[in-house]
């Protein structure tokens, strides 16, 4: 084992999702960063669905551009058809889906990475850590080279003791095609790690020409896109930078030649398959033990579940403009091989068509993200984070959340500065992590509007002005585009004052434009504001009763919330404090009296007896 | 609106007494003894004034007592505001207070403040921290105790009907291309609407509800010059109603309150009932009627020198022997006439309300007809705390909001806003209904996953 010359601030323990976010905002934010992946040929793979956002996802991927992350302009420069979702919901659980060219998004993305100063990109495959005294130091490479630093983010996604599964065939990898990691498990149980197994599935894939597209719905993309990034604060000078001012051409304009999507069903005789052989799948057949998720169901799980409904509904998703491979929406399975074919042949328009990729099931280790403080650092082991699937979660949108957070947390402890932590009033990211390291999670994770208790604040465009404050604290963005977005909320509250003050006919322009159903001709001075300042203002002067009920219980909280709970506070010698209630705080080590109030089990006089404790200092530490 | 951190309760039990005390403390004491009183009491000197509520509308003769912090119990301002003691005054001017911003007050609350503003010692803040303690195991003893009983199971039963509207809202939005069912907005606002129904009765049969807020509505039948209106005025004991020998004098409604043992009665005096009446009286007639729809108790009062009338559909079909009293009034003119066989299931009692006898016999019966009346519900309802109905109002007007939000076809997310407030507000008495409670309902009821 040879170690290599360098002495990293950060390392990047995988190319994924949440490694990309991890390490872009690491080397953004000043941290000399490696980001290591077992083949650079697959860095930001899609491995599932090749799209982007979607209900709260899509909200994700703002905030994630809003706090100087990548996945937004890559998923909009890439993307070949978008959809606003929810349109007619109302503006909070509105979300921008995108459909990507799978590759043209892998390739902009690690160009994005070989552009980045500060950043070093190497082809190895982690075999294990390196620790010292408690802290992790580095880490052994398959190469047989080791690499040091004072922090390490590890984002290895499903690849840890990753096994698929087609019906009775079982291959060793974390994705089709490619190798998996055996022996880093081994790191973290020897670091008192635990681990344990999830299961997820992907549809098959399927070749374009030899489906029948005249059988089915098209789903046409919206006309005018919603795109992720903030393009009116990142300003001309960043917008599509690779694009517009590299030598090479990764993307294309948004919104131009989008292609469609297909809608088509499953049939009576596609019931009949996949009922008759149910002890052939893999996950009926016992032969997976992991936990699947239950918002996206096998086939088989949605015939055995609903017996009632006839036919399921499957979407044909293109996976790029330069292939004929389409993904099949809904009909993930672990069936053998020829059943899948027969089930394939059984849906209308499908009937000759011909499979690129059969579906499969994949189990892998998971570190229960119990483990984690809100920062994402490990609580068995210093300096070492943990992102993305790694942690129980799913999609490519928590992967990067959590990998921005993990990467911007590792630079900063590897100068000695506290961590950035988001608030579970301050946006989605906030939520899924303060659910992760406080509840865990007992199926892959994924987030949803109704997991945050305060989504009408968190409207996708709102993102900078949500986190303003953290981006400027942490010098996430250029200065210039600081600048920018300190200047919309400016405007926006000005805006949102005038309307409330000026009057029109029967009373102010406020009270107007809160009564529904009328229509509203708004003042010309105001009509002339930009598209995104007006939105944002009709939005808080609409929903104003809303928003201060929610601000309120905010308020009312936030004793609680930002309540700090010394690191070796002894629960168990707390006067008053039952036991069962002492147990469980002594297991989950909350940070903030919030988190405590949010284990299950912890009730309200516990907190109070807690609070009266931290103020009157008569707990003991250990 | 005030700061939230305010908070407010009755300081007092209850009950009727000669004085209620109610206690406001936080931040924004000083400025609600301002709004109400027009300035901010000298500390600790009493201030006599008049309690108005938000609208202007006079509650009640109080007396103000103004604590400024640190120099008080909880180390806060403190108002205190002395008003008669009947619980409906003082519930009115803690709804008033609640309006203009204040938080009820957890149990234990004004104590705990106390303590983490320094006001006690050690020792003391231990003692306290045990008395917390042990409200609150004894009171989740009491609430386990409910649960098990009848209004637990409707408010458990409740709450999963609720669960399973949300749950279908979510799905909505959480999950809009999944080809749910196209269940349709109209059995949206049925669920809704049958769940508020269900809340709402709970509410009815509160002891906050009922007897605190709104009394127990009793309504005076009869023909006219029965002696309706001055039997109430010797109830109540003042000349309240207009009362003279001219047949038809009572055209529209009089309403009193009054505090019969611990119960709040709300005696409704009505138009005489006769045919052949004159227009405006016929006026008066209708709204009887209309009373009568929500009437708790009947107290229908014969003229013992007159033969019984015979009264409209709507009335008698709603009395029975267990919210009716027969009142023979009169009894010191004449003897009795013949009752008919239709009003002989009703108890009957002899009054006069020239000379008031009989009157403490027809007290007795009503609290009798009060306390009977709630068997049918079970002596579980009564035990329903004031926080767990004010709970329940707070649910009962979030799915009111939502259902009109539904009907006039606003945004889905607000809908579901009120439907989440709701929810919570719920949880509060079931204990903490969580998300994960909510996606388990979600993904059993719907088949998601593209």
């Amino acid at each position: 084992m040879q170690t290599h010359s360098s002495q990293f601030d950060v390392i990047v323990c995988g190319a994924g999702h949440a490694g990309i976010e991890a390490a872009l905002a690491a080397a953004r934010t000043g941290a000399k960063t490696l980001i290591l992946s077992g083949n650079i040929d697959t860095i930001g793979q899609m491995s599932c669905n090749p799209a982007i956002g979607g209900i709260a996802k899509g909200n994700i991927v703002r905030e994630v551009d809003a706090l100087g992350g990548e996945m937004a302009v890559t998923a909009d420069v890439t993307g070949i058809q978008f959809r606003l979702l929810n349109a007619s919901k109302g503006p909070a659980v509105q979300a921008p889906r995108v459909q990507c060219d799978k590759k043209a998004y892998q390739f902009r993305m690690k160009h994005t990475l070989e552009l980045q100063p500060n950043l070093q990109i190497f082809q190895a495959t982690v075999t294990s850590l390196v620790f010292s005294k408690g802290k992790v130091v580095g880490c052994k490479t398959n190469l047989d080279l080791e690499f040091r630093a004072k922090t390490l983010v590890i984002t290895t996604g499903t690849f840890l003791k990753a096994l698929m599964h087609i019906g009775q065939n079982k291959n060793e990898g974390g994705r089709m095609g490619d190798h998996n990691a055996k022996t880093l498990s081994n790191s973290f149980i020897e670091a008192g790690i635990q681990l344990e197994r999830l299961k997820t599935g992907t549809p098959p894939r399927l070749l374009g020409r030899t489906i029948d597209f005249s059988k089915m719905q098209e789903q046409k993309g919206d006309e005018t896109p919603t795109l992720f990034g903030f393009y009116d604060t990142r300003g001309k000078e960043e917008l599509f930078h690779v694009e517009q001012f590299g030598e090479r051409k990764l993307g294309w304009k948004p919104g131009t030649d989008q292609v469609s999507c297909w809608i088509t069903y499953t049939s009576p005789e596609s019931k009949r398959i996949v009922t008759e052989n149910l002890e052939k799948s893999a996950m009926y057949s016992g032969q997976i033990s992991g936990t699947g998720p239950r918002y996206c169901p096998s086939i088989e799980d949605k015939y055995v579940r609903f017996k009632d409904k006839e036919r399921h509904t499957l979407y044909l998703e293109p996976e790029g403009r330069n292939t004929d491979e389409y993904y099949i929406n809904g009909l993930s399975t672990s069936l053998p091989f020829e059943v899948q074919n027969d089930l394939i042949h059984s849906i209308d328009g499908l009937e000759e068509a011909q499979i690129l990729r059969p579906a499969y099931a994949v189990e892998y280790d998971f570190a229960p993200p119990t483990q984690l403080f809100p920062s994402l650092e490990s609580r068995k082991v210093e300096n070492l984070y943990f992102a993305g699937q790694i942690n129980g979660t799913s999609g490519y949108e928590e992967a990067a959340g959590q990998g921005l957070i993990a990467g911007v947390n590792a630079a900063r402890r590897a100068r000695g500065e506290e961590p950035l932590i988001l608030k579970r009033h301050e946006g989605y990211i906030g939520v899924m992590i303060d659910d992760l390291v406080t509840k865990g999670t007992r199926e892959p994770y994924r987030m949803f509007t109704s997991r945050a208790e305060h989504r009408l604040l968190f409207n996708h465009s709102s993102a900078e002005l949500r986190l303003l404050h953290h981006i400027e604290a942490m010098n996430l963005v250029p200065p210039a585009r600081l600048d920018r977005i300190k200047d919309k909320l400016k405007q926006i509250e000005h805006w949102q004052l005038w309307l409330e003050k000026n009057t029109t006919a029967g009373g102010s322009w406020g009270d107007l434009i809160r009564r529904p159903h009328t229509e509203k001709e708004l003042p010309k001075e105001f009509e002339a504001v930009s598209e995104p300042i007006k939105k944002e203002v009709l939005l808080r002067i609409a929903y104003k009763g809303y928003l201060e009920r929610e601000k309120k219980q905010i308020k009312r909280l936030s004793e609680i919330e930002d309540t700090q709970l010394p690191k070796n506070i002894n629960y168990l010698e707390i006067k008053g404090l039952k036991k069962e209630s002492a147990t469980k705080l002594e297991e989950a080590r909350p940070v903030t009296l919030g988190q405590a109030s949010r284990i299950s089990g912890v009730n309200p006089s516990d907190i109070g007896i807690l609070l009266v404790s931290l103020k009157k200092k008569t707990f003991k530490t250990d | 609106m005030i700061d939230s951190d305010t908070i407010v309760a009755l300081a007092t039990p209850s009950f009727e007494s000669a004085i209620a005390l109610i206690r406001v403390s936080g931040p924004g004491a000083s400025v609600l003894a301002t709004d109400i009183l027009g300035n901010c009491p000298r500390p600790r000197q009493a201030h006599h004034g008049r309690y108005k509520d938000q609208d202007g509308t006079q509650i009640d003769d109080v007396l103000f007592c103004f604590f400024k912090g640190p120099h008080s119990y909880t180390g806060e301002d403190i108002l205190e505001i002395s008003c008669h003691g009947n619980p409906f005054i003082a519930q009115k001017i803690i709804d008033d207070l609640l309006s203009r911003g204040c938080e009820m007050a957890e149990p234990g609350e004004f104590t705990r403040r106390s303590f983490l503003n320094g006001k006690m010692d050690l020792s003391q803040a231990e003692a306290v921290m045990d008395l917390i303690r042990a409200r609150s195991d004894r009171a989740l003893e009491t609430a386990n105790r409910q649960l098990r009983g009848v209004l637990g199971k409707r408010i458990t039963l409740l709450a999963e009907r609720l669960l399973q509207v949300v749950a279908g809202i979510e799905a909505y939005i959480d999950f809009p291309e999944e080809g749910l069912p196209p269940e349709s907005q109209k059995k949206h606002i049925e669920n809704i609407a049958s769940v508020a129904k269900e809340t709402n009765k709970l509410l009815a049969t509160s002891h906050y509800g009922n007897i605190v807020r709104d009394g127990v509505r009793t309504i005076l039948i009869g023909e006219p010059n029965a002696g309706k209106s001055s039997l109430l005025n010797q109830l109540v004991g003042y000349d309240r109603a207009i009362v003279s020998p001219e047949p038809g004098t009572t055209r529209d409604f009089l309403e009193e309150r009054y505090m019969l043992g611990p119960h709040c009665i709300r005696f409704l005096d009505t138009a005489g009932l006769h045919s052949g009446a004159r227009s405006i009286e016929k006026l008066g007639i209708e709204k009887t009627v209309e009373q009568s729809a929500d009437a708790d108790i009947f107290l229908l009062v014969l003229d013992s020198t007159h033969p019984p009338p015979s009264l409209p559909d709507e009335i008698r079909d709603r009395m029975t022997s267990q919210n009716t009293l027969l009142v023979c009034n009169k009894s010191d003119l004449n003897e009795l006439k013949e009752i008919p066989e239709e009003y002989s299931p009703f108890t009957r009692i002899k009054t006069s309300a020239l000379d008031g006898s009989g009157l403490p016999e027809l007290q007795d019966a009503i609290i009798t007809l009060v306390e009977s009346g709630r068997t049918a519900i079970g002596e579980d309802l009564i035990a329903i705390s004031a926080r767990h109905a004010h709970a329940l109002s707070e649910v009962s007007q979030c799915l009111q909001s939502a259902q009109e939000r539904l009907e006039s076809e606003e945004p889905l997310e607000l809908v579901a806003s009120d439907l989440r407030s709701s929810l919570d507000n719920l949880g509060q008495i079931t204990g903490r209904i969580d998300n994960e409670q909510m996606l388990d309902t979600l993904f059993s009821s719907f088949c998601i996953g593209k």
